[in-house]
């Protein structure tokens, strides 16, 4: 119910060496070789400075531990909604000046707009059913 | 709300710290609490009366415009 010294510390190092890996090697294919290694050497740095931030008692380490105690989780909680709306709310903005700059075709960014709503519908089903 | 969770927690000689470790909470958490930033959750809330051998309503009380 409580618990707050739950999660790994290595949890955000890892999505960023396994996120940040994927990018550079699909720059690598897509020709940019240069642009590759200045990835791979950024998301390593990111990656050490998540490692390290993880081992400090607060409450982003908490998070970055992706675990913590009920406040905790809910701080992260609050923090992804709010992310997931201005996230929400760029792909709307930028689906509107793709349509008008490209005769109504809505682009990636329809997509991305798609998906959220998407996903926030059947979000709302399921957990409708669960609280 | 308010609460005598500082109260309770200073008159028995323990820090924030050390609360937190027998809640299974953080210490920003613990503080959170203190000055009223954050309502814990029931479980949590009876856990903190558990603590101090206390009744729930002993320790939160409703602030004068929400009774």
């Amino acid at each position: 119910m409580t618990q707050t010294v739950t999660g790994h510390r290595g949890a955000t190092a890892a999505v960023l060496v396994v996120g940040g890996g994927g990018l550079a090697v699909a720059t690598w294919i897509g020709g940019q070789h240069g642009l590759a290694v200045g990835l791979v050497a950024f998301y390593a740095v990111a990656a050490a400075v998540a490692y390290v931030w993880s081992g400090r008692d607060s409450d982003t380490g908490a998070i970055l531990r992706a675990g913590g105690d009920e406040r905790q989780r809910r701080l992260d909680q609050d923090a992804t909604a709010f992310a997931g709306l201005a996230m929400g709310l760029a792909a709307i903005i930028g689906a509107i000046v793709s349509a008008a700059r490209d005769g109504g075709n809505i682009g990636g960014y329809g997509v991305i707009a798609a998906v959220g709503g998407l996903a926030y519908t059947v979000s709302l089903v399921v957990l409708r059913r669960r609280h | 709300m308010k609460n005598r969770v500082r109260e309770l927690r200073t008159a028995g000689g323990l820090s924030q710290a050390d609360l937190g470790a027998a809640l299974g909470v953080s210490r920003q958490t613990i503080n959170s609490i203190e000055t009223g930033r954050y309502l814990p959750s029931l479980p949590l809330a009876f856990a903190i009366a558990r603590a101090f051998e206390s009744a729930v309503e002993d320790i939160f009380s409703p602030d004068e415009e929400e009774s």
